[in-house]
Parts: C-alpha cells; sequence; structure tokens
C-alpha cells in the first residue's frame, strides 16, 4: 500500500454507489445443462460480483476485489485484480467491468468481500459479507415465486462506499472526469482535469455518468436500483415511521391512563 | 508604417528605408479629391479639406427600359391570432401575392380600390385569415404547471392556500412576470367556502359569514418569495437536480435562494441612494474617501506591526531552555543550528536570500523586513530544540512548502451540481476512512443487545420493513435512523406500560387483600353496635375500599351474609348490584339525613358518593381479578 500522500481533505465524505451479490441458476436438462466437468453433486451455477450501478466503471477506486469461499471449494480464496481485467479487456468489444467469480455447487454459505481501493486512497481493505443464496427466498410466497418462474435466484446488494475525509489525491481522482457512458470508454489514469471541462456537457437523458455518484431515474429489468426505488423505500418508510409514532401515542396516552390509575391506587393504599 | 505592416503580412519585399520620406510626403495624397477644382485652389485649405461642395449634376437615369407593372396592393382582411377575439377582423393594404394576380387580372381592378366590397369579404372568408405579422411577438411566459396531487405532496404552504397560490400563478401569467404589475393588480380575496360563497347576498347579515377573513396583504417580495419556491420546487420535482444541465442548475438554486429579505433591503438602500441630495451625496464621497485612508493607514499599520513581530518573535518552547543559559549550552545550540542550516536549508535560503551565513542567523544580524529568513529561522531553531512543532516529523519538514504550494491550488471548488454528480458531502465531524452507508443501520442494530435487537427485528418486520434496506441512500438512511429511533422509543414506552402494569396488579392484590380484610372486619362489626359501625364506615372511607364494601356495611343490617359472602368474587353484576344498593342507601341516607342531623352521618354520605364514582374502575378490577 502507497504511503498517503497529502493531507485528508477534511470534513468532506464523497461516496460511490455499487452493487454486490450473487446470481445463481439450478442446472436442469432443457435450459441449463450441467457442463461436463461439473460433479454431479453440483446443482447450481452461480456468480459473487462486485460492479458498479448500471455496470459503470468502479476500477478507479476499487483496485481489487477478494472473494473468500467456502473451505470445501478448490482454491477458495480468490482475488481478482482491477488491472488483469483491463488488461482481458484489451481487443475485446465487450468491456468486463466487474469483479466475478463463477462457480457451481450445491449448497449456500457465506461469501466474505474484501474490498481493496485504489492505491491513491491510501485505506485499509474493507470487509463486506454476503450470503449465496441458490434457493428462491423471500419475505412472501409471492417474492419467492417470481424468483422461481425466472429460474434465477438474484440476491443483490446496494451499497454506497463512503470515502471520509479522502486524501487530497484520490479526492481529486474522485472528483473529476466525469463524461457521459459511452464517450471515451477507455478508462485510464490520464484522463481527468482537461476533458472534464468540455464533459460537463450535461446527457438530457437520466443516465448514469461515468466517474459519477449517480443512480439511474428509472427502474428497468436487471436493474433494480434506482432514484425511483429509493423514492418508494423513502415513502415506505416514512410511513412506518408514522405509523411508529401513532402508536407511541397511543401506548402514551394508555401509559397516562395507568399512572393516574396507579398513583390513585397507591393513595388508596398508603391512606 | 501601415504600408509597411501590410506588406509585412503579404510577404512582398520591403522597400527599405529609402521609400521612407516620400511616404512621409504621401500622406496628404489621399485627401479626397474633389472634381472641377484647380489643385491649387483644394491645396488652400491644407490638411482640412474645403467646404465647398462640387454640384453634382447626374441624374438618375429614367428607367424606362426597365419597368414593370406597377405592383398592386390589395385591402386584405387579416386576424390577430394572439388576441383573445379571434372574431376581428381587420384589413390592412398587401401587395398582391402571385397566386392571386392570376386572379386579380382576370378581375376589374376595382377590388383595391373600393375595400370591403362584397368580393373581398368572400375572399377572405374562402380562404384561411392571414395571421397578423405581430402576433409572433405574443410570447406567452412559462410559469411552472402542478397537478393537485403534486400541490399535496410539495407545494403545501401554511401561509398560502392552493387557490391563492394559482391566483399568483394565473397573475404572473398574465402580467408576464412583470413583477411590479402583478403586485399592483394583485387582489386577491380569500376562497370562501362554497355554501357562503352561493348565497353571499343572503348571508351577509348571517354573523357567521359577514366576518370576511382578511384578505392578506402581501408585499412584491412575498409573491416572489412564494412564485420562485413554486417555480424551483417543481422544478426539481420535473427533474431531480443531479440530472439538471448548467444552466437549469444555475436557475434553481437562483430560484430556491431567493431571499425577501435581503431584497426589501436591497430596495430601501437603493431609495436611500437615490433620494439623496447632493451636498449628502458629496459628505458621502467624503467620508468614503476618509474611510479608505484609514483603511489604507491601517493596513499599513498591521503590516508594520506583524513585520516588527516577525522581528521580535522567537519560538516558544515547553522545553527547559536553562540548557542553552550557559555560554557552553549557548555555543552548542549555535553549533545545532549551523548544522541544521548545513544540510538542509543552505540552498533554499541562498535563493532566497544571498546572504545566509550562519551568522545572519544570529538574532541581532538577520537583515531587516524579511520574513523569509526568520520564518526558516524558526523553524531551524525549532527544529535544534527537538522539532517541536505540530505533529509533523523533521523528516517531512522540507517538502512541506512545496506539497503545499501544489495541492492546495489543485484542489478546486466544486459547483454545487458537481458536488452533487460526485456525490460531495460536507460534515462538521467525520472519522476518516472508507465505511459503508448502510454500516450505520447496522451499528444501530448490532450495537444493541440480542433481545433488543429481536424486538426490534419483530417490529420492524410488524411493518413490513425489510430489516436490510434496499437502497441504503443517504435520505433512505437518514429515514431509516428515525424510524428506528422512533421504534426505540416505542419499545422504551411499552417497556413501561408493562411495568406500569404489573404495579397496578400489585396494588390490586393488595387492595383485593385489604378488601378482604375490611370485609372480615364488617363481619365481626355486624355483631358489634351501631356507632361503632358506623366509625368503621368512616375508616373505609378513608382507605377508600370500595364502594361494595362500604354499601355493604351499610346495609348489614338488612341482608350482611349474602353480600359479604359474594363479596370475596364479586362480579360485573354483583358491583352493577352493589350500585343498586348504593342508589338505596343514598336514599335512605337522604332520608336520614333530613331526619336527623348526627355528626357522623355526613361522613358516611360521603363514602358513598365516592363510592358511586370509583365503581367503574372497581368493576373494572373485579372483572381482571375474576380472570385470574
Amino acid at each position: 500500500m502507497a504511503p498517503p500522500a497529502g493531507k485528508r481533505v477534511k470534513g468532506t465524505q464523497v461516496y460511490r454507489p455499487f452493487i454486490y451479490g450473487t446470481t445463481a441458476r439450478a442446472f436442469n436438462e432443457t435450459t441449463h445443462p450441467r457442463p461436463a466437468g461439473v460433479p454431479p453433486d453440483h446443482t447450481h451455477s452461480w456468480e459473487v460480483f462486485v460492479k458498479g450501478v448500471e455496470d459503470t466503471d468502479i476500477f478507479y477506486w476499487l483496485r481489487r476485489v477478494q472473494f473468500k469461499l467456502h473451505e470445501s471449494i478448490p482454491n477458495h480464496l480468490r482475488t481478482i485484480d482491477a488491472e488483469t481485467i483491463t488488461r482481458e479487456n484489451e481487443g475485446n468489444i465487450k468491456k468486463q467491468r466487474a469483479f466475478v467469480v463463477s462457480e457451481t455447487g450445491w449448497g449456500e454459505f457465506e461469501i466474505t468481500i474484501k474490498l481493496y481501493y485504489d492505491s491513491k486512497s491510501g485505506e485499509k481493505p474493507q470487509t463486506l459479507y454476503h450470503h449465496l443464496r441458490l434457493h428462491p427466498y423471500g419475505r412472501t410466497e409471492a417474492e419467492k415465486e417470481a424468483m422461481r418462474s425466472t429460474g434465477e435466484v438474484v440476491a443483490w446488494t446496494f451499497e454506497e462506499q463512503l470515502f471520509n475525509e479522502p486524501f487530497e489525491d484520490f479526492y481529486n481522482i474522485l472528483t473529476s472526469g466525469v463524461h457521459d457512458k459511452g464517450a471515451g470508454s477507455k478508462a485510464g489514469k490520464g484522463k481527468g482535469k482537461g476533458k472534464s471541462a468540455q464533459q460537463q456537457q450535461p446527457a438530457e437523458t437520466g443516465d448514469v455518468k461515468e466517474r459519477s455518484a449517480m443512480i439511474p431515474l428509472t427502474t428497468k429489468p436487471g436493474q433494480p436500483f434506482s432514484r425511483e426505488a429509493e423514492a418508494a423505500e423513502v415513502k415506505q418508510i416514512k410511513s412506518a415511521t408514522d405509523s411508529v409514532n401513532d402508536m407511541i401515542r397511543e401506548i402514551n396516552k394508555s401509559v397516562k391512563a395507568k399512572e393516574a390509575q396507579l398513583v390513585a391506587l397507591k393513595a388508596e393504599g398508603s391512606a | 508604417m501601415a504600408s509597411h505592416d501590410v506588406r509585412d503580412m503579404l510577404n512582398l519585399p520591403s522597400e527599405g528605408a529609402g521609400h521612407r520620406p516620400a511616404k512621409k510626403q504621401k500622406t496628404s495624397a489621399p485627401r479626397p479629391n474633389l472634381k472641377g477644382l484647380a489643385r491649387e485652389v483644394q491645396s488652400l485649405g491644407g490638411d482640412n479639406p474645403i467646404a465647398i461642395v462640387p454640384e453634382i449634376s447626374t441624374f438618375k437615369k429614367r428607367r424606362f427600359g426597365s419597368r414593370k407593372p406597377t405592383a398592386r396592393w390589395e385591402m386584405r382582411s387579416f386576424q390577430n391570432s394572439a388576441r383573445g377575439d379571434c372574431s376581428l377582423h381587420l384589413r390592412h393594404w398587401r401587395k398582391q401575392t402571385d397566386g392571386r394576380r392570376s386572379r386579380a387580372s382576370s378581375q376589374p381592378q376595382q377590388d383595391g380600390n373600393t375595400p370591403g366590397d362584397v368580393g373581398m369579404g368572400t375572399q377572405s372568408e374562402s380562404e384561411k385569415l392571414d395571421d397578423s405579422g405581430f402576433a409572433k411577438f405574443n410570447v406567452q411566459v412559462d410559469v411552472p404547471q402542478y397537478s393537485e396531487d403534486q400541490y399535496n405532496s410539495n407545494l403545501v404552504s401554511n401561509d398560502w392556500t392552493k387557490h391563492e397560490t394559482d391566483y399568483l400563478i394565473e397573475l404572473a401569467r398574465t402580467y408576464d412576470l412583470r413583477w411590479p404589475l402583478i403586485w399592483d393588480r394583485y387582489e386577491y380575496t380569500p376562497h370562501l367556502s362554497a355554501s357562503t360563497a352561493d348565497g353571499e347576498g343572503v348571508d351577509v347579515t348571517d354573523p357567521n359569514t359577514a366576518v370576511v377573513p382578511a384578505p392578506h396583504v402581501r408585499n412584491l417580495e412575498d409573491l416572489k418569495r412564494r412564485y420562485y419556491e413554486v417555480a424551483a420546487k417543481m422544478m426539481a420535482v420535473q427533474k431531480p437536480v443531479q440530472y439538471m444541465t448548467q444552466a437549469e442548475f444555475a436557475l434553481h438554486e437562483v430560484m430556491a435562494n431567493f431571499d425577501p429579505d435581503s431584497e426589501t433591503r436591497r430596495k430601501k438602500f437603493a431609495l436611500n441612494a437615490l433620494s439623496r441630495s447632493p451636498d449628502e451625496a458629496r459628505e458621502e464621497e467624503h467620508l468614503l474617501i476618509e474611510v479608505r485612508r484609514i483603511v489604507a493607514r491601517q493596513e499599513k499599520l498591521n503590516q508594520e506591526r506583524r513585520e516588527l513581530y516577525n522581528r521580535l518573535d522567537y519560538p516558544h518552547t515547553e522545553q527547559d531552555i536553562s540548557t542553552f543559559k550557559s555560554s557552553a549550552g549557548l555555543q552548542t545550540l549555535l553549533q545545532n543550528m549551523m548544522n541544521i542550516d548545513k544540510s538542509k536549508k543552505r540552498k533554499s535560503l541562498m535563493d532566497a536570500n544571498g546572504m545566509n551565513t550562519p551568522a545572519s542567523a544570529h538574532p541581532s544580524g538577520g537583515p531587516p523586513g524579511s520574513t523569509p529568513v526568520s520564518e526558516s529561522r524558526r523553524e531551524s531553531i525549532a527544529a535544534s530544540i527537538g522539532g517541536h512543532r505540530d505533529s509533523i516529523g523533521g523528516g517531512e519538514r522540507p517538502e512541506r512548502p512545496s506539497k503545499k504550494g501544489a495541492s492546495q491550488p489543485e484542489r478546486k471548488k466544486l459547483s454545487e451540481q458537481e458536488e452533487q454528480i460526485y456525490g460531495v458531502a460536507h460534515y462538521d465531524r467525520l472519522p476518516s476512512g472508507p465505511t459503508f452507508r448502510y454500516e450505520r443501520i447496522n451499528k444501530i442494530l448490532t450495537t444493541k443487545s440480542h433481545a433488543q435487537h429481536q424486538r426490534i427485528t419483530n417490529t420492524l418486520t410488524e411493518l413490513d420493513i425489510p430489516t436490510r434496506l434496499n437502497m441504503p441512500t443517504r435520505p433512505v438512511v437518514e429515514e431509516m435512523e428515525k424510524l428506528l429511533n422512533a421504534i426505540n422509543i416505542l419499545l422504551d414506552i411499552r417497556k413501561i406500560n408493562d411495568k406500569v402494569d404489573a404495579e397496578i396488579k400489585v396494588e390490586q392484590a393488595k387492595k383485593a387483600e385489604r378488601e378482604r380484610a375490611s370485609v372480615a372486619q364488617a363481619q365481626a362489626q355486624t355483631k358489634s353496635e351501631d356507632t361503632d359501625s358506623s366509625r368503621e364506615d368512616k375508616k373505609s372511607d378513608q382507605t377508600v375500599t370500595n364502594g361494595a364494601g362500604a354499601a355493604a356495611n351499610d346495609e348489614v343490617s338488612g341482608h350482611p351474609h349474602e353480600r359479604t359472602n359474594r363479596e370475596g368474587t364479586s362480579t360485573n353484576g354483583a358491583t352493577a348490584e352493589a350500585m343498586q344498593i348504593d342508589g338505596a342507601g343514598e336514599s335512605s341516607l337522604v332520608k336520614q339525613e333530613t331526619g336527623d342531623d348526627k355528626a357522623a352521618r355526613p361522613g358516611s354520605s360521603g363514602a358513598h358518593k365516592r363510592s358511586a364514582s370509583d365503581l367503574s374502575s372497581v368493576s373494572d378490577n373485579s372483572a381482571k381479578r375474576q380472570k385470574k
């Protein structure tokens, strides 16, 4: 880890949204046959990933991800470097922009995901835990059923990476070079200040820009995390808060009544 | 010079220096050469042209050859789409267009001369009326639009009703946002409820509706503030701030940050400034100059003082300096300083100031007013004393100034929009290092004891909120924190509730115990005399056992044993009976009171009244007891 250069930017927090989680599919004869070489007791294929929202680039702040799988899986410590991915991406038209490990197996377990930040950040790695889901789950039957019908068990988690008081160098990386998706896809370290001026040209669509902390406006298939979903959640929580407050008020009233009763009873008793 | 430049530009060979004098003579040449004047006469005027204007005798050639048929004009009716009344048709003269000319040529020419005849009318009807050329200048301003729902969710205000807001927006549209006009015409009458509005004529005398709510007197700033508030909010609703273009964002910021107070103040200032008399203006100018002079002098004084301080200043140290007080100590100090100067500061100091010898580092020998030297001297002294400066290690010292210079200007100030895009936020206190947004909620949950955690989780399930947030963004997390706080309060209150319940149970148990005791006593009392029973009555009043007990005492003479037997397991029916009995007791009491004036009696009557009021709670208690 490179020694942190410069000072921390006091009182400042920069965040980046990202998604981590697993997607699992059960083997079956017709649509998803078991590939050759996979042990017969393996029932599912699954992958665990860490990626940006709407597949935006995250390599500029996330350098390496280490997935710690179950000990029974050979080579259970999988480390993926952003550098290797970008090297492999060279020449490919479709760029890989996520840290992914694909495996097959039969059991669910907890995956430890360790995030290593860009060397300029000077920050220690952080750990996330994710439970691998192979079987449909959910709080209601309907949720389970929805998963069953698609054939994929999706367990994705939205998270926001907060950089509290980043070092100045890293702060500059985080706060420069925003550009529209697709425009200049070479996500190198060289781009930055010079370009940022013209890249400020706003996109009228609600698209997420590269190198920004934006979240898509609307929910799309395969992209459940958006401002829309956020607003819905805020609303849900607000209404829950309101109902809790109502409950508090009610109980408060009854408690007051009961306390009065108690005082009366005590007065009786002591008199 | 000009020709030289031109040549230079055109890459022509320069004519050399010999040309210069010729050029000088030429300067007077390009004078307007008036025709018909002798050169001598012309040169009489010197540099100024002669004010004799030669008569120009050329006439315009008559254009016989290119004679075209005269343009035909016609009276054509038109309408103005900008006007509300589209039925108004006016006519004006227009050149005939090609399409019509063919028609017009077949017709006699009269229709141009006799405007408004029948043919004209039919023509205007058959064809679509021309729109006035001025209609396009009738531009409507864009005023914010909102639906009922949007109003209710975003724009509700204590001060403004929706009706009044609508009225304001409508006025803004009508007067194209010309605020003085809007303010002038603003005559909002509060919206009365439908019933009163209908029967206004009749209800004037009705005292309820006669009170017309006093209309708000709104000044221009109030109107503006409301309008901008609505406009900014609707803008943000239609497009979240992050996705706005630069121009939109700027507009949004301007509108959202409209400050009516500063606006009022600004106007007042402007009014004051405009209504000054010349004398006052002059005086103000004088004062301003005076102030500027004072400030300048102050600055100069400060500067001098600072320099003086710099010269006098020495680093404060907590270390014991007595070691340096002896001459030997001084010697070592000097040695230290020299070493440090040699190893580190030499180069930079040489650059900054040529006189860097160890001697110049001596306090008395320092060149006056050179801050870099004194600064570095201080540093070197501090370093020699033991690096007692801040927390920066001695090794980093030489790097520091350059780093500071490099990184400070580099960190550019981000605009608010950029901060939104990059997700930059500012807090007063932050633990540095990377974290996850959800961790905050997680911490709230996991720092609780297991039982408490379980309780919170249960409550969340009850409320149908998933324990892991779907999207832990900042607003969501903030809401979640509020919710968790509320849940904590709820759980606390539930705990209190349970505690109070338990205490009530204990008290009730105690009471039951007392009752039993008192009943037993009452039973014992029945055998004793009446006077005793009345005293017992009073005692039971003080301890307020219950009405039934007292009533039982009262009715002892009637059917004592049945009552007391039931007393132990008193049901609702029993208490109802007790009430009846009470009523009977009271009625009998009234008789008694009218009959005799014993001192003991009023006391017992008090007991009865009390017991009646307590009955309801008693019945509750007894019901509970029975459940047990």
